[in-house]
């Protein structure tokens, strides 16, 4: 670490800096935001700018000078996080209707769902 | 020719025989006669190498670390028995040819009865206890087949069945008398024992060898109390039968009295045990024949009596009585031989097997009628038939044997109360059915059986006339030979002529002669007026009632028992295993005081302290929520999980971090695959916990907290003390110069201790198609087969891919179409990574294991966003064959050191010069870590789509399905 010189150490340190403020601000934005769906774009914060920011000071302090595929990280992140969100939100979608909350928008192919849980028999 | 060639011809044609075309009668029963008789000649031209007591032996190696050898070993005894049964045997496969329907599967006869015969022949021709007891479970095993051969029928099942526990039980009894008996003799070498009479008599344990030889010799010749089998056995075909109990299965037991005769005989207990069960079994059979209505179960208690009779001879404890048990042998597989197969043609040819029904034959079949008169009266005993002549022998030994008084007194009355009883079953068999007015109302009209039937039974009778007639000139020599090694050394003096005088032994074979003929005339008159069914007095006593109630009562023990040790539930059995551990840790702590080490201490990091609290909850948060929200348990368990890789990576251990976090999603997914199973938790039903499940919780939470707490002392004490004998700084020092890697873990796995590695992953193959054998009888719960809750919510009419991802068409399927394409385009991605994990894995962090669990995972995300369906439509995995060539890949690996001289799984690192690479180091443990790998991903893949393709079957739907859930919605 010693040898490092010293732009670069400010430059990692400002970067890991802002990446905690961008996960203590998405954090608060779950803890606060008051439902679900509003809930889904805080993290965006962290798993965007905030993992881009980690692994830019994470490229400029590796003892073996800047290496290139820690790029690969925000890549596949990138990649992998709208997997589940959609899968999410999804989820989150399903409850709601079948719990029939007023204000839910309905399925794109069909009116109203009904919760449609009668016995075996009379089906 | 060698005397193995004994035992393999039958049995390799036996082999041959069972792929056969099943309804080849001809030729079948043309090869199995020929066999048999030509291995009879053989037999025969031996005869020179058996007399004056020599032996024939041979021996090939067997197990040589334990002494134990193959030995076949010709001696007279022996001779004479395969001569028998070979002989018999040629008949009887001539005589099954007729008596087998066409529509009978008889290429199935005809090898079980080679299998048989080889198997016998190994009884009698081994030169070694242990072998013996192999080949004797062998006739039982056969036997079993062979009267269970009519499958369909269930008297054939249960008489099969209880042939082979009786019979197997002995056998089990044998083993260990032949146990304790070569060790008392230091061998199991017949030779040696057969020489060593005197020590084993006077040895402690001779008890203990008598009664559990002569419990195996019992229980195979159906004697007293353990006969009741040989008359359930009857159920066998007629051929069967007289094959089996003439000259073979029945016999083994007597075969086996007579063998051990020199050395176990001649003592108080040998008397009273062997003569005892002998005599009973002699009275009780002879009585309970008279009053049997089967032609067959007459002749199953008259084979009783007569193995009673060659027992009693041979309890007798004198050289003379053993040579009258062994002329009987002979004489008794003769004549009875004749009979069951005559017995066999009345039935083939009337359509019915009882003597109430059968009546003035003689008018539709004589030759099979004089065929029967004869053999039965050599049965019988009477005067100029072989019969009569070793049971004159009997009556000379009764008469003059020395004993108690009582005993002296008693056994000639016995004798000739036995023989009365016998002249009475004869004349009912021989007389009662083919004399008198002709029957009218059977179900088929008889005639007279074909040429080549009879003829076996025809050969036989002439045997029974001649031996009868001029003994000393038939059956003397090979009398003299067969009863020489018997008796050990010297043949008693005795005489085989027909005519010895007026003495007791005549006057007792003429008065059972007489009274048997009046018995017979008063028996019969009752019998016509209705009385006289069933046998008096012993019918009250059925012994195969007491079988019955014996096995129930085995049965229910072993069910209570299992109840209690293997309950089919899975907690009672982890709690049984945590407090079984937790109770040997504790006796184990008793010896060896718990106690802190002096290691020194890493100083805590507020960070650190923070992720385990993290961790901890989690765990807890699992436990608790296992039983009330299963989906949100497995989260928490997935949380704990994360903090433990983080913990792996805090400390240095990378290795150990990836391969965590690998293992940790592929639980989840099993978890979570298996969740859709599992009943579902009926809360609307309100039960409150009973002060029995609560005490039942409380009891199972101490359990916990205890095995818990004890863990993480134990884990404390070890990481607090130094440990300077460790054998971590010798892998960690010769990894890089003797394994080639600088990554100890890696080198450790598939160099060091790779032969662990392969003991590894062989024991996760097995457990994979384990997993996938269960998974295939699996059978749900009855309530967890509808679909789940949330695809029935949807009504039919929505098209969504929430129940069909790749049926439905339009917007519906544009739920899924993210996921699903970013899946599939992370496929070759998530396979890259494994590659790069696999290539580094020798030299940092990664390996075949951690890289073989990144393939499965790959796989298994496109099972979950594409469904089954489209995955197996697109791809063939068969995971069964990934783990098959992993294993081979991997021992293939280790066996190639050995070709090249160096010990099993010895790796050889090759270095080249690979341009834009560079120098490339390549060991040989590459291609075994790649084993590693295909066994990791077969397994896992197999036991996940295991699970996976339980959603595609269609499960049977009980009819009271809406029973549970109708309940739920009804309050």
């Amino acid at each position: 670490m010693n040898e490092m010189p010293g732009w670069e150490q400010i430059a990692a340190a400002g970067l890991l800096i802002a990446s905690g403020i961008l996960v203590v601000i998405s954090s608060i934005g779950v803890l606060r935001l008051p439902d679900f769906f509003r809930r889904m774009h805080p993290p965006a914060l962290a798993y965007t700018l905030g993992s881009w920011t980690v692994t830019l000071a994470a490229m400029l302090t590796t003892e073996t000078g800047p290496v290139a595929h820690l790029l690969l990280i925000p890549l596949l992140l990138a990649i992998t996080v709208p997997v589940t969100t959609v899968l999410l939100a999804r989820v989150a979608l399903f409850r709601r209707r079948a719990a029939r909350s007023g204000d839910t928008p309905p399925p794109v192919t069909a009116p109203a769902v009904t919760l449609n849980e009668q016995p075996m028999a009379e089906r | 020719m060698s005397l193995f060639f004994l035992l393999l011809l039958p049995f390799l044609v036996g082999l041959v025989m069972a792929v056969m075309p099943t309804r080849a009668r001809t030729s079948l029963a043309g090869g199995a006669s020929l066999i048999s008789a030509g291995l009879t000649a053989w037999l025969i031209t031996l005869y020179p190498l058996v007399r004056d007591g020599q032996v024939i032996r041979q021996t090939v190696s067997w197990i040589p670390s334990i002494g134990l050898d193959l030995i076949l070993r010709l001696d007279g005894f022996a001779w004479m028995f395969s001569v028998l049964i070979t002989g018999i045997g040629a008949l009887v496969a001539l005589y099954a040819r007729y008596y087998m329907s066409p529509a009978d599967p008889v290429s199935r006869f005809y090898a079980l009865f080679l299998l048989f015969m080889s198997a016998m022949l190994g009884v009698v021709t081994s030169g070694n206890l242990i072998q013996l007891v192999v080949f004797w479970e062998l006739t039982s095993l056969i036997s079993f087949l062979l009267i269970g051969y009519w499958h369909h029928r269930v008297d054939a099942q249960r008489g099969a069945r209880m042939a082979l526990i009786v019979t197997g039980a002995g056998g089990l009894a044998l083993l260990g008398g032949v146990i304790v008996l070569g060790h008392i003799v230091g061998s199991f070498d017949l030779d040696v024992v057969l020489g060593s009479g005197d020590r084993v008599r006077a040895h402690p344990l001779y008890a203990p060898v008598l009664i559990l030889v002569v419990l195996g010799a019992l229980t195979k010749s159906a004697q007293f109390p353990f006969h009741f089998w040989l008359s359930r056995a009857m159920a066998a075909p007629t051929p069967v039968s007289a094959f089996l109990h003439s000259a073979t299965m029945v016999k083994a037991g007597v075969f086996l009295l007579a063998r051990l005769w020199s050395v176990l005989s001649g003592t108080e207990l040998w008397f009273w045990v062997v003569g005892g069960a002998g005599a009973a079994t002699l009275l009780l059979g002879s009585y309970i024949a008279m009053f049997q209505h089967d032609l067959k179960r007459v002749l199953a208690y008259s084979t009783m009596s007569h193995l009673g009779l060659i027992t009693l001879l041979l309890g007798l404890n004198s050289p003379l009585a053993a040579v009258a048990g062994v002329f009987h042998i002979m004489n008794h597989a003769a004549f009875k031989a004749s009979l069951f197969m005559a017995a066999g043609i009345v039935d083939h040819e009337t359509g019915t097997r009882d003597i109430r029904r059968l009546t003035g034959l003689w008018s539709r079949m004589p030759y099979t009628g004089a065929l029967a008169l004869v053999a039965s009266a050599a049965m019988a005993g009477v005067p100029l038939l072989n019969g009569f002549l070793s049971k004159e022998m009997f009556f000379a030994e009764t008469v003059f044997m020395t004993s108690q008084p009582w005993v002296e007194r008693g056994l000639p009355v016995l004798a000739t109360l036995a023989a009365i009883f016998a002249v009475v079953y004869s004349l009912r068999f021989g007389y009662g059915i083919f004399f008198g007015s002709p029957a009218t109302d059977l179900p088929r009209e008889p005639e007279e059986a074909p040429r080549w039937m009879r003829a076996p039974i025809e050969l036989l009778v002439l045997c029974c006339l001649i031996v009868g007639m001029a003994p000393s000139v038939s059956i003397g020599p090979a009398l003299a030979v067969a009863a020489l090694p018997v008796v050990g050394g010297v043949l008693p003096e005795y005489s085989l002529a027909v005519w010895h005088g007026f003495t007791a032994p005549l006057y007792m074979s003429l008065i059972a002669i007489t009274v048997g003929i009046a018995a017979y005339v008063r028996i019969r008159r009752h019998q016509r007026r209705g009385h006289l069914q069933n046998a008096p007095v012993i019918e009250r006593f059925n012994a195969r009632r007491l079988f019955d109630l014996g096995l129930l009562w085995l049965t229910l023990w072993a069910r209570r028992i299992l109840k209690v040790l293997s309950p089919a539930r899975l907690q009672p059995q982890m709690f049984a295993i945590i407090a079984i551990a937790l109770l040997l840790a504790l006796l184990a702590a008793r010896d060896l005081p718990l106690a802190w080490g002096e290691r020194e201490q890493l100083p805590a990091s507020a960070a650190f302290v923070l992720l385990w609290a993290i961790g901890m909850a989690c765990a807890i948060g699992a436990a608790m929520m296992a039983k009330f929200h299963r989906l949100v348990a497995i989260t928490l368990m997935g949380g704990a999980g994360l903090v433990t890789c983080l913990t792996f990576a805090w400390f240095s251990a990378p290795d150990l971090a990836l391969t965590q976090i690998s293992v940790e999603v592929v639980t989840t997914t099993l978890f979570l695959l298996g969740l859709r199973w599992l009943p579902v938790r009926l809360e609307e039903l309100g039960v409150v916990a009973s002060a029995r499940t609560r005490l039942r919780r409380a009891r199972d939470l101490l359990l916990a907290i205890a095995a818990g707490t004890g863990l993480a002392t134990l884990s404390y004490a070890m990481l607090t003390r130094s440990a300077p004998q460790s054998i971590s700084p010798f892998f960690l020092e010769r990894a890089l110069p003797e394994g080639g890697g600088t990554n100890a873990v890696n080198v450790m796995l598939v160099d060091f201790r790779a032969l662990d590695t392969l003991g590894e992953i062989t024991v996760l193959g097995a457990v994979a198609l384990t997993v996938y054998a269960l998974l295939r009888r699996f059978r749900p719960a009855a309530e967890s087969m509808l679909a789940p809750r949330q695809q029935r919510a949807v009504p039919a009419d929505v098209g969504t891919d929430l129940v069909g991802p790749t049926t439905v068409e339009g917007v519906a399927r544009g739920y899924m179409g993210v996921p699903t394409v970013i899946a599939r385009l992370l496929l070759p991605v998530m396979l890259v990574v494994a590659a790069h994990l696999f290539l580094r894995g020798h030299n940092q962090p990664g390996g075949g294991f951690v890289a073989g669990l990144v393939i499965a995972i790959a796989m298994i995300t496109q099972y979950i966003v594409s469904g089954s369906r489209f995955v197996e439509g697109r791809t063939r995995l068969l995971p069964g064959r990934w783990v098959a060539w992993g294993l081979l890949l991997a021992t293939c690996t280790g066996l190639g050191a050995i070709t090249l001289g160096y010990p099993l799984l010895t790796s050889h690192t090759a270095h080249f010069a690979v341009p834009l690479l560079g120098d490339v180091h390549f060991p040989t443990a590459t291609f075994f870590d790649l084993g590693v790998l295909f066994v990791v991903v077969g397994a896992t893949l197999l036991m996940l789509t295991a699970i996976a393709h339980q959603s595609l079957r269609a499960h049977r739907q009980p009819s009271v399905v809406a029973a549970p859930v109708a309940h739920v919605e009804a309050p």
